[in-house]
C-alpha cells in the first residue's frame, strides 16, 4: 500500500523548534523524506546594526546573538577587536574571561541537556538543568549585574575584578553540580527508553560532518578531535589542563554523553583558573573614542555550540565597516537533513534538539 | 409499594447520577494532583493560589474553557468533529457503570450496592466500551482536516490495536482464577482466595499496567498527543468546551484504568489481607474508602511515571507490544493454565 | 552478562529513574512566590537608571553628555547650562527614554562623576507608554518609582 507524501509545516509556532524555526517536512507515513529549514523569523539585521555603532557599543548587542551563551559571544567579538587593535589583555583579565566563558558553557550545556530531554519527553530533566543554570546566572548577576544579556567583558579586558564572594559562589556551585549531573545521568543515561531514542539515531559520518562544516560537540561525536581551545588557544587556554572528549558513533547518545563530559572538563578548567588566578590589572587603557586603523581580521573561538567566528573590517573610524559572524547554530543546522533522512518524524525533533541551535544566532 | 418504587427506581437513578459524576470529580482532583505532583518532582510549587493549595484551580480552568470561543475552522467534517469529543468522554464514563466502587452496605433491610449494574460479562463490557473512545480519537483526528491531528489519529489506531491484545491476555489470566467475568465476583473470589490477584500474578499485572498506560495515551506512551512532536496530537484543532471534553476524557480514562487495576488485581473495595482475623478492624473503614485509596495510588503512579520517563518512539512502541508484551503474556497464560490445571 | 539481563528484566533502570524523581518530590522547592516575596537584587544589578546627588544633596551631574555619546541605544537627551552658584555646568534638561534602554551599563561606566547609576529597581512594567519617558525631575534617585509605575499601590 502506497502512502501519499504528506507535506508538513513544522513551525514557526511549534513547541519544539527552539524558537521560531520553520521546517518544511515531507513525510511518507512517518518516515522523513525531506527536511527544509526556513529561516528569518527572528532576523534583526544584527550585522547591519553593528556598522552603525562604535566598537564598544557593539558588545552589548552580541549578547542578543546566542542568548543562551551571551558571554561566549562577548568574548568572540572582543578577541577579534583586540586582535585587530593589536593589544594584549592583562593576564588576570584573560583568566577571568576563561572562568566566565566556561561557566557560560556549563550554563549552555545544562540548558541543552534539559531542552534535549524535554524534546524526547523527559520533562523533569529540563527543570533540573535549569536549577543549576540558575545558580550560574546568579553568579553572573553578582559579577556584572545582569543574568541573561550579561555584557560581561569590555574592549581591553573585564570591567570589574572578581571578589571573594564571587569566588565563593563559583566554588560552592562547582561542588554541588556533580550531584545534579549524577541524578540526570541516572534518569537518562541508563534508561532503556532514552537509549532506544538516541542510540543509532541522527548518525552522521565524519566525512559528511566535515563537508557540512559541522563544529562543536556534534563534530567531536563523530570522532574528530577538533577544539579551538586546544588547537588554536586563545585567552590563555594553553595554561590549563583539560581533555577534549570525543566518541566514535556520531549519534544522539554520543552527543549527549559528550556534552556531559564537557561539563566535567569545564569544571576542571574553572577550578584550575581559580587556583592559579594571577594578580594585576584587569583592564588595559583603551581610548574612549576607539578608532582602529584600516584592516581586517577573523578570529574564532570555541563557543558552547561550536566554532563562533567574527570577521571585522575597520576603516579608520570608530565604527567598523563590516562585521560578519560565523555562527555555529546556523552552520550546524545544515546537517539536519543529512541526519534526519530515513528516520522517523519523532527523530527530527530529537536531532534538532541535539544540534543545540539558538534562533537568535541563526537569524542574526 | 412505595418502598419498592424507591428501591427500583429512585435509588438507581441517584446511583447513576453519582457514578456519572464520580469520574468527573476524580478528573478535577487528578488535574490538580497532576500539576502539583509534576511540579513537586520538578522542584516547583505548581498551582497554589486558587483555594486551599490551589485545589480550585481545575474548576477555574474548566470555567475558562467553557466560556472560551469554540472555533470550528473551515474544511471540517462538522458531524464527526462535534461527535468525537462526546464519544471519547462518554465511553469512559459509561464504563464506570460496571465498576464496583465499594461493597454491599446494609441499611436497615435494604442492601445498598455500590455499583450501578452487575453483568455476568462485566469485564468484557468494560473493555469493549472503553475501546469505543479510540473511534472518538480517530474521528477527531481525521475530521479536523489538519495534518498533525491526522498523524496523531494514525498513531492512536496503531497503539490501540497493539495494546488491546496484551490487556486482554493479562485479564484472561485473572479469569482463570476467578472463573467469572463479573466484576463483583472477581473481587469476592479474591476475598475467598485471601490474596489479591496482583500478588498472585505479578507478571500479568506488570503487562496489564504497561499496556493500560499505553492505552490511556499517557507518558511514556503519549504518542498520539506527543507535545514536542505533534503539537497536541489529535486534538490540536479543538478549542473551548470540546477541548475540555478531550481533556477530561483523558483523565477519566486514567481513573477507569486505575479502577480496573484495583478491581482486577488489588481486591477492589477489600482491605489488605481480608481473611486475616488480626486485621479485621480494617473492615471498619468502608469499602469505598479502600477503593478510593487504592485508585489514588495508581493515579499517582501515572503522574509519577509521566514525570520521570522519556517518550517512546512510534516504532519502538509497536515493537515493545508485539515483540515483548504479547509473547510474554501468551507465555504467562500458558504457564498459568498449566499450573491451574495440574496444581 | 547475566546481571545485565536480570537488570533489564526487572526494569532496574526504570526503577532507578523513579527513585530519583521520588527523592526530588520531597526536597526543598526553589520557587519564589513573587509578589509576596521579592528576590533581592544583587549588588551590581543593572536596573532602571537613576541620577544621584552627593551626600549633601548637591547635584553631581555636570551635563558633560559623555553618557549620551556612550549610549548605544540613544536613550539620552541632555542639555546643560552654566550654574551661577558653583560656576559648573548643570543639566537643565535630562530626558531619558526607558523604552529604548537595554541596561547595558555603558553610561554608568562612562560617567566621570558617578552621577548616574543603574539602580536595583527592576519592576518597570506599565500599561502607559508615556511613563517610559523620564524628565530630569523624575530621574533623581529619591523619585518614587513605585508610585510612578504602580500608582498608589502598596510596595
Amino acid at each position: 500500500m502506497a502512502f501519499k507524501e504528506i507535506l508538513l509545516n513544522m513551525g514557526p509556532q511549534h513547541p519544539s523548534t527552539h524558537g521560531v524555526l520553520r521546517l518544511k517536512v515531507a513525510l511518507d507515513n512517518e518516515v522523513v523524506m525531506k527536511v527544509t529549514p526556513v529561516l528569518g523569523y527572528l532576523h534583526r539585521g544584527m550585522e547591519k546594526l553593528f556598522e552603525n555603532r562604535t566598537y564598544q557599543q557593539i558588545t552589548p548587542l552580541t549578547d542578543r546573538f546566542d542568548y543562551l551563551a551571551a558571554i561566549s559571544n562577548n568574548l568572540g567579538y572582543l578577541l577579534a577587536v583586540e586582535k585587530l587593535m593589536g593589544i594584549e589583555v592583562p593576564k588576570r583579565a584573560q583568566y577571568i574571561r576563561v572562568i566566565f566563558t566556561e561557566l557560560q558553557r556549563l550554563a549552555s550545556h545544562l540548558a541543552w541537556v534539559g531542552f534535549f530531554a524535554n524534546d524526547i519527553g523527559a520533562m523533569s530533566v529540563l527543570l533540573y538543568g535549569f536549577i543549576e543554570r540558575e545558580d550560574i546566572l546568579e553568579i553572573f548577576e553578582e559579577y556584572s549585574g545582569a543574568r541573561l544579556t550579561v555584557h560581561a567583558f569590555r574592549v581591553g579586558g573585564v570591567p570589574t575584578d572578581i571578589n571573594d564572594k564571587i569566588i565563593d559562589m563559583i566554588n560552592t556551585f562547582i561542588l554541588k553540580l556533580p550531584k545534579r549531573i549524577a541524578d540526570i545521568e541516572t534518569l537518562l543515561t541508563g534508561n532503556r527508553i532514552w537509549k532506544h531514542r538516541t542510540i543509532g539515531v541522527g548518525v552522521i559520518s565524519p566525512e559528511d560532518a566535515i563537508s557540512l562544516g559541522l563544529t562543536g560537540p556534534s563534530l567531536r561525536s563523530t570522532g574528530i578531535k577538533w577544539d579551538i581551545r586546544k588547537d588554536i588557544p586563545y585567552s590563555s587556554y594553553q595554561d590549563f589542563q583539560f581533555e577534549v572528549p570525543t566518541s566514535a558513533n556520531g549519534d544522539l547518545y554520543d552527543r549527549y554523553v559528550l556534552r556531559l563530559e564537557e561539563i566535567k572538563q569545564s569544571m576542571r578548567i574553572i577550578r584550575q583558573a581559580l587556583d592559579t588566578l594571577p594578580q594585576g590589572e584587569t583592564l588595559t587603557k583603551v581610548p574612549r573614542v576607539l578608532k582602529i586603523a584600516p584592516g581586517e581580521v577573523f578570529h574564532s573561538i570555541e563557543a558552547p555550540k561550536g566554532e563562533l567566528g567574527f570577521y571585522i573590517k575597520s576603516n579608520g573610524t570608530d565604527k567598523p565597516e563590516r562585521v560578519k559572524m560565523k555562527s555555529p547554530s546556523f552552520i550546524n543546522m545544515q546537517s539536519l537533513e543529512t541526519m534526519c533522512l530515513g528516520n522517523l518524524f519523532a527523530d527530527i525533533v530529537a536531532v534538532l534538539g541535539s544540534l543545540d541551535i539558538v534562533l537568535g544566532e541563526i537569524d542574526k | 409499594m412505595s418502598n419498592s418504587l424507591a428501591a427500583d427506581l429512585i435509588i438507581p437513578i441517584i446511583k447513576i447520577i453519582i457514578v456519572g459524576l464520580f469520574p468527573l470529580i476524580m478528573v478535577m482532583v487528578m488535574v490538580w494532583l497532576e500539576r502539583r505532583v509534576v511540579a513537586f518532582i520538578q522542584l516547583r510549587l505548581g498551582p497554589n493560589r486558587v483555594g486551599f493549595q490551589g485545589i480550585l484551580q481545575p474548576i477555574v480552568d474548566a470555567i475558562k474553557l467553557f466560556f472560551k470561543e469554540d472555533i470550528t475552522h473551515t474544511g471540517v467534517d462538522k458531524v464527526l468533529f462535534n461527535i468525537s469529543p462526546v464519544l471519547v468522554l462518554f465511553s469512559s464514563i459509561l464504563a464506570f457503570c460496571f465498576i464496583p466502587l465499594g461493597g454491599t452496605m446494609q441499611i436497615g433491610t435494604y442492601n445498598l450496592n455500590f455499583w450501578v449494574a452487575e453483568s455476568p460479562v462485566g469485564l468484557l463490557l468494560i473493555i469493549g466500551i472503553s475501546s469505543i473512545s479510540v473511534f472518538g480519537v480517530i474521528f477527531g483526528g481525521w475530521s479536523s482536516n489538519s495534518k498533525y491531528p491526522l498523524l496523531g489519529a494514525l498513531r492512536s489506531v496503531v497503539q490501540i490495536l497493539s495494546y488491546e491484545i496484551p490487556v486482554a491476555f493479562s485479564v484472561l489470566s485473572i479469569i482463570f482464577f476467578s472463573q467469572s467475568m463479573n466484576m463483583i465476583d472477581i473481587v469476592n473470589r479474591q476475598k475467598d482466595a485471601g490474596i489479591w490477584y496482583g500478588f498472585m500474578l505479578p507478571v500479568s499485572f506488570v503487562i496489564f499496567w504497561i499496556s493500560v498506560v499505553a492505552e490511556t495515551n499517557r507518558a511514556p506512551f503519549d504518542l498520539p498527543e506527543a507535545e514536542s512532536e505533534l503539537v497536541a496530537g489529535f486534538h490540536t484543532e479543538y478549542s473551548g468546551i470540546k477541548f475540555a471534553y478531550f481533556y477530561m476524557a483523558e483523565y477519566a480514562h486514567m481513573v477507569l484504568a486505575s479502577s480496573l487495576a484495583v478491581v482486577l488485581f488489588f481486591g477492589g473495595w477489600l482491605p489488605p489481607f481480608p481473611n486475616v482475623a488480626a486485621l479485621s478492624f480494617l473492615h471498619v473503614i468502608p469499602g469505598f474508602v479502600w477503593y478510593l485509596l487504592k485508585i489514588m495510588f495508581f493515579l499517582y503512579l501515572f503522574i509519577w511515571i509521566r514525570g520521570t520517563f522519556p517518550r517512546y518512539r512510534f516504532d519502538e512502541l509497536v515493537r515493545l507490544a508485539w515483540k515483548w508484551l504479547i509473547p510474554l503474556s501468551l507465555l504467562n497464560i500458558l504457564v498459568i493454565a498449566f499450573v491451574r490445571s495440574f496444581a | 552478562m547475566i546481571i545485565n539481563f536480570l537488570k533489564k528484566v526487572f526494569l532496574i533502570d526504570l526503577l532507578q529513574g523513579l527513585s530519583v524523581t521520588l527523592k526530588y518530590q520531597f526536597t526543598h522547592k526553589v520557587t519564589i512566590q513573587y509578589p509576596e516575596k521579592v528576590k533581592e537584587s544583587r549588588e551590581r544589578f543593572r536596573g532602571i537608571l537613576r541620577v544621584y546627588r552627593d551626600g549633601e544633596g548637591k547635584q553631581l551631574c555636570i551635563a558633560c553628555k559623555i553618557c549620551q555619546k556612550a549610549c548605544p541605544e540613544d536613550c539620552f537627551d541632555i542639555e546643560g547650562q552654566k550654574n551661577t552658584e558653583d560656576n559648573k555646568m548643570r543639566p537643565v534638561k535630562f530626558d531619558w527614554k526607558l523604552y529604548r534602554c537595554s541596561f547595558c551599563g555603558l553610561c554608568q561606566e562612562a560617567c566621570p562623576t558617578d552621577a548616574i547609576k543603574l539602580s536595583k529597581e527592576f519592576r518597570m512594567a506599565t500599561r502607559d507608554k508615556s511613563k517610559l519617558f523620564f524628565t530630569l525631575d523624575q530621574m533623581y534617585s529619591d523619585y518614587d518609582l513605585n508610585k510612578h509605575f504602580r500608582g498608589e499601590s502598596k510596595k
